[in-house]
């Protein structure tokens, strides 16, 4: 890697002090990339330097993202989230333990083969999408996903946030060098309403073992728009179409709520993450109702 | 770049890498603010940038650039959450208190500006979320910070809870890695990148070898230290080492390590190198493999066995036989191991974060001979155990200075102390148990595991000897030896696993006989003192108002019990030394104070005889007169004591007259004798075990969400029975720390080793999971003193029963929630989720 931009530095750093990265370093930190704007449209765009902890607080995208600010609100701890970037929070490192620690190497730190397959534990993927199974970290993500949100980039095209990601083999699909600068969101929905669960074993500041976020948009007593996300589960953010699909122009219930989903575990130990997402699916779409 | 550091201005020119942190603490020398797991995890190093609370562990150096900083330092200490913590025990060891207090000044600060009145519990847990207290001293710092947001603290100056918290909330108290010495180099650790192998390498300069022989058994094992000017240039040369390795067959998992065709890992001559996880000399044994068996523990052995077959044969209703296992628990003091030694010709001062300087300066003149040795351990942020002994931080350090004739600083990185500096050993336990409702335990039989890497000494089992009467017995403990690193004594060693079986196992009975499991454990009991703690248990409206039966819904609550007891040791030459300076009375021992606040046993013991004399109390100097090891509960029962017979000797001395009237004078109190002598009548390194045992009852109450597996602690009772308490305010802070210690071992923390390479996958504080402050459930502490009135004082310590039980109360409760039996240790959830039925 020839150079890496460092934001608020939360995951840069602690790779830095573990030697996975070792390049040059860029910092965004005189760069601006603050602000948050209104677009044309009636929606906004969000500077990539705008930290995680404004994302939960601000009472203005508080309203017009709850589904976002709550996702922000739950991630780290409170100064984590302080110092945390949007861009950060997007493009940062898988947490796998074996690829955090020193004595490993993998896909993603430049070698070859995945020593988690061989003891993935209860914190792996459910679904075996790409050579990785450690889930992919940006909870942040799940919430851009179901807001349809863009990404600028500042050497090519804007591209839609699910399209930072693919198939599991890389934790976003940004090239050396680019530079991600700000995220638009569509205009806000009036009358939306969203929840965000994370199973962990403590009460706070854990990473997930699943997560969920959702919104629902109700009107005359039927789901006109629903977007649905569960983090934990895949190497890629993953955002439930179906779901999505099957709640859409429907009356609002606890059964509707009850979602199956039809996935098969890639590990033993992992299976126990299925009725956990169903849980959370089900928990978030009350939350959000 | 320039900032505002503390009021004043600074500039500064950063390396791209540099971290806020070190350039606070090495550049700026302000060693308030803490590095200890150096990943944002646990706040010790949070610090104010423009009023915002943020790690400075994580954050670059450079962003300080045009900024306001402000360290717990810059807060003076006057503060009103700087009082409140001091008077109201917000802390033991103090390790975490600066973040602590930096984070809760800027929450207080914000709440009375927008806000009126008493902020809730929940909401100055919120705001401290990203806190990690080892100690567990949540409890109070909760509290500590609502009162001072009610304005309590406004306009008066605290009574200090303990001696030394003024120093520990402003970060004027020095440890161990805060000690730099003029000309000092910094060492690192070479360590084996391989689970068992032959190693051949060459020194380079400026390094010391450390491996005994030429093979490493585990990965992480120590095999040589480098010094440099800077720990990141010794890092890097220690990273550079070539050793060469030729692999030997290995093997790490304790199923496959037992087995006949297993690798062996130590041979016959090499076995009595293997190190020890016992706290005490260990137990004779047979070797067979990699499996060192005990020999049994019994009392009426082959009854004990025949009465458990014939039960299993005839399906006996209050039979129960079960297999537990328990993962392994780091201790994971906040302040990593650390050591500063500084050999000169005249000869050593050492520096070290120790719970037994006397020990150390025993087994550093043992083994270096140095004309001279000094052990200093100021303040120590916190042991469980972990630093009884002499570490490779202090090998290395001293080794490495008298190399180079510079001082050095060797200090674990929160990888090396999640490693290799020791652990409960994980157990597997096969129960077999036969209660009867009236007749008391019939018959009990243990065998346990333990799993302590390279290392013999787990002892689990034998505990067995001290609980429930005198029924037929039998007990066996083993050590499964693999290539992972070794274990050390934890906090009431073998307690916890022993009572998560055993107190299960009581439990189960009780249901399955349809028993009520307090009154059935009164009756199997013969401890007058526990005994008194399950009547007063018993009324309590937690156990009375208790769910019986089977529950549908989600969330399900329950509540169980669980009883531990711990034996009474004292270090029986303990002695104080009273001197009386400036009109004050200086008292010093050469102890410690790893945050259990011997500082303030020493003082109030003091106070008994001079109620209005000011009281100075010097510990962490291994000149002064012999003092206790912090470990085995001892310190209350050997300073309180000879605190107190000092005292006497001063008023003696004094016949009436004040204290000034003494000045330059010296007297030494000495720990006069049990009555009725001791139960072991010879002395162990200082130490004797006495007569009776420390006794605990823990009740808790928990709730299952059953369908996300998550168990939340919603309250606990600890009734415990150690006689007087010295200080009530600090034992019971204490106390509070047992508890959660013991749901952090219940439902969080695990040990977790690669089964392939033997590399410690849980080697940070994300991956190794210690229970926060939105864990704390509401505690009681109800002190039963009756009992103890052969010890001098009238009370002994209480550092390890009062944790003991308390994962198999958690248990309990969930069985009681739930239906679902937790075999396994910690109950993860998704080990609820798959074991609950359906
Ligand atoms: C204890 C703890 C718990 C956590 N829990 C969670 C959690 O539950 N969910 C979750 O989502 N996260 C969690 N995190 C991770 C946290 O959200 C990230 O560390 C943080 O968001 C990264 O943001 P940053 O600005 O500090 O990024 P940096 O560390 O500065 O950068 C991260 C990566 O992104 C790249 N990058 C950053 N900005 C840009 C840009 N504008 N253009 C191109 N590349 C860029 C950097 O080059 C780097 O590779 C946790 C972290 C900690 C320490
Ligand atoms: S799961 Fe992914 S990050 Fe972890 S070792 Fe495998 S490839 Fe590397
Ligand atoms: S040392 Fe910075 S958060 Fe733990
Ligand atoms: S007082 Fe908090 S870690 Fe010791």
């Amino acid at each position: 890697m020839t150079a890496e931009y460092r934001a608020g530095g939360t995951d840069l750093m602690e790779r830095r002090a573990s030697g996975r990265s070792t390049g040059h370093i860029i910092d965004l930190y005189d760069q601006g990339l603050r602000s948050i704007e209104p677009t044309p449209d009636g929606g906004f765009r969000i500077g990539a330097m705008v930290t995680v902890d404004t994302l939960a607080t601000d009472p203005v995208l508080a309203k017009a993202y709850p589904a976002l600010s709550k996702t922000a609100g739950s991630l780290a701890t409170p100064q984590i989230r302080r110092a945390a970037t949007v861009g950060g929070v997007l493009l940062q490192k898988t947490r796998c333990r074996y690829y955090r620690n020193e004595h490993y190497e993998c896909l993603k730190t430049g070698g070859t083969g995945c020593p988690a397959r061989d003891n993935p534990g209860e914190r792996a993927v459910v679904l075996d999408v790409g050579p990785c199974v450690a889930p992919h970290p940006s909870s942040v993500a799940l919430a851009m996903l179901i807001y349809d949100a863009v990404a600028e980039v500042d050497r090519s095209p804007s591209r839609r946030v699910a399209d930072l990601y693919s198939d599991g083999a890389r934790d976003h699909l940004l090239e050396d060098g680019e530079l991600l600068t700000a995220i638009t969101l569509p205009p806000p929905v009036e009358g939306e309403r969203a929840g965000y669960k994370r199973a962990i074993s403590r009460a706070s500041a854990e990473w997930p073992l699943a997560e969920a976020v959702a919104h629902l948009t109700v009107r005359d007593g039927v789901i006109i728009r629903a977007g649905v996300a569960v983090g934990g589960v895949a190497a890629v953010p993953l955002r439930l179409a179906g779901v999505e699909q099957a709640l859409t122009g429907q009356p609002p219930s606890e059964e509707l709520f009850t979602r199956s989903l039809d996935w098969t575990a890639a590990f033993p130990e992992t299976a126990y993450k299925i009725p956990l997402a169903e849980t959370l699916i089900r928990d978030v779409l009350t939350q959000a109702l | 770049m320039r900032l505002t550091f503390n009021g004043g201005s600074r500039e500064h020119d950063p390396a791209p890498d540099d971290t806020a942190a070190e350039v606070i603490r090495t550049a700026f020398g302000a060693t308030g603010t803490k590095v200890s797991c150096g990943a944002g995890v646990c706040g010790a190093c949070t610090i104010l940038v423009d009023g915002e609370p943020k790690v400075s562990c994580l954050l670059p150096a450079a962003h300080l650039d045009g900024t306001s900083v402000t360290t717990v330092e810059g807060i003076g200490g006057d503060h009103p959450v700087q009082r409140a913590f001091v008077e109201l025990d917000a802390l033991q060891c103090g390790f975490c208190t600066p973040g602590f207090v930096t984070e809760a000044t800027a929450f207080h600060d914000r709440w009375r500006e927008d806000r009126e009145g008493v902020p809730s519990r929940e909401e100055v847990a919120d705001a401290l979320s990203g806190h990690l207290c080892r100690c567990g001293a949540y409890e109070n710092i909760l509290t500590a910070v609502q009162k001072a947001c009610a304005g309590a603290f406004d306009d008066r100056e605290p009574i200090p809870a303990r001696v030394e918290a003024p120093d520990k909330v402003t970060g004027a108290a020095e440890y161990t890695v805060d000690v730099t010495l003029e000309n000092m180099l910094h060492g690192a650790i070479v360590r084996s990148s391989q689970p068992h192998a032959r190693v051949t390498f060459e020194l380079p300069e400026d390094s010391v070898r450390l491996l005994e022989g030429d093979i490493v058994r585990y990965t992480g094992q120590p095999i040589a230290a480098v010094a440099a000017g800077t720990l990141e240039e010794a890092r890097k040369i220690a990273h550079a080492l070539k050793i060469s390795y030729e692999p030997l067959p290995s093997v790490v998992d304790p199923d496959e390590a037992r087995r006949p065709d297993a690798p062996v890992i130590f041979d016959q001559n090499e076995r009595k190198n293997a190190p020890s996880s016992a706290e005490g000399a260990g137990f004779p044994a047979r070797w067979k493999g990699n499996v060192r068996s005990g020999y049994p523990s019994a009392w009426r052995g082959r009854t004990a066995r025949k009465r458990l077959d014939a039960a299993r044969e005839r399906n006996a209703p209050g039979y129960f036989a079960a297999t537990f296992t328990t993962a392994g628990q780091s201790h994971t003091a906040l302040e990593p191991h650390a050591s500063v030694a500084d050999w000169r010709a005249d000869g050593l001062t050492l520096y070290t974060s120790t719970q037994g300087l006397g020990h150390i300066k025993a087994a550093v003149a043992k083994r270096w001979s140095p004309p001279k040795v000094e052990v200093i351990a100021r303040h120590v942020g916190g042991g469980f155990g972990a630093k009884l002994s002499l570490g490779t931080d202090a090998v290395a350090a001293i080794e490495l200075s008298r190399k180079t004739g510079h001082p050095v600083k060797v200090e674990m990185s929160r990888a090396e102390e999640l490693t290799d500096t020791g652990y409960r050993p994980g157990t597997r336990t096969e129960l077999r148990m036969l209660g009867t409702p009236t007749g008391g335990l019939a018959a009990i039989s243990l065998d346990v595991a333990g799993h302590g890497g390279v290392s013999t000494g787990s002892m689990v089992a034998t505990l067995g000897l001290m609980m429930y009467g005198r029924g037929p017995r039998h007990f066996r403990d083993r050590d499964i030896i693999g290539n992972a690193p070794p274990a050390s004594p934890f906090r009431g060693p073998g307690g916890p696993p022993f009572a998560w079986a055993v107190e299960q196992g009581v439990d189960e009975i009780a249901h399955r006989l349809g028993a009520d499991p307090l009154k059935l454990r009164r009756t199997w009991d013969g401890n007058l003192r526990r005994r008194a703690l399950y009547e007063i248990a018993e009324e309590l409206p937690l156990w009375r108002e208790r769910p019986i039966g089977a529950q549908t819904g989600r969330f399900r609550r329950g509540v169980g019990v669980a009883a531990a007891n711990w034996i009474y040791t004292a270090d029986v030459d303990t002695k104080i030394e009273i001197t009386v300076r400036d009109g004050r009375i200086v008292a010093r021992t050469a102890t410690q104070d790893i945050g259990t606040g011997v500082r303030t046993v020493i003082r109030n013991a003091i106070r008994d005889v001079f109620d209005d004399a000011e009281i100075v109390v010097e510990l962490g100097h291994s000149g002064a007169p012999h003092g206790p090891v912090a470990g085995g509960s001892r310190s209350t029962a050997s300073v309180g004591p000879a605190a107190r017979d000092a005292a006497r000797k001063l008023a003696d001395h004094l016949d009436g007259k004040p204290v000034s009237e003494a000045e330059g004078v010296t007297v030494v109190g000495q720990r006069p004798k049990d009555k009725g002598g001791s139960a072991v009548p010879v002395s162990m390194d200082h130490m004797r075990i006495g007569r009776g045992l420390a006794g605990a009852v823990h009740m808790t109450e928990v709730e299952v969400d059953t369908l996300l597996g998550h168990t939340r602690v919603l309250k606990v009772w600890g009734g415990i029975a150690v006689g007087t308490v010295y200080s009530r305010q600090t034992a019971r802070n204490q106390c509070e720390g047992g508890i959660v210690q013991g749901i952090g071992y219940a439902l969080y923390e695990e040990r977790i080793t690669d089964p392939r390479t033997g590399v410690v996958l849980s080697a940070n504080l994300e991956d190794y999971r210690l229970p926060g402050i939105k864990d704390t459930p509401e505690m009681t502490i109800h002190f039963h003193e009756d009992g103890w009135d052969h010890v001098p004082g009238g009370g002994i310590g209480l550092g390890e029963v009062c944790t003991i039980s308390v994962a198999a109360s958690v248990a309990n409760a969930v069985f009681n929630a739930t239906g679902f039996r937790p075999l396994d240790l910690p109950i993860r959830p998704d080990r609820l989720l798959e074991g609950m039925p359906r």
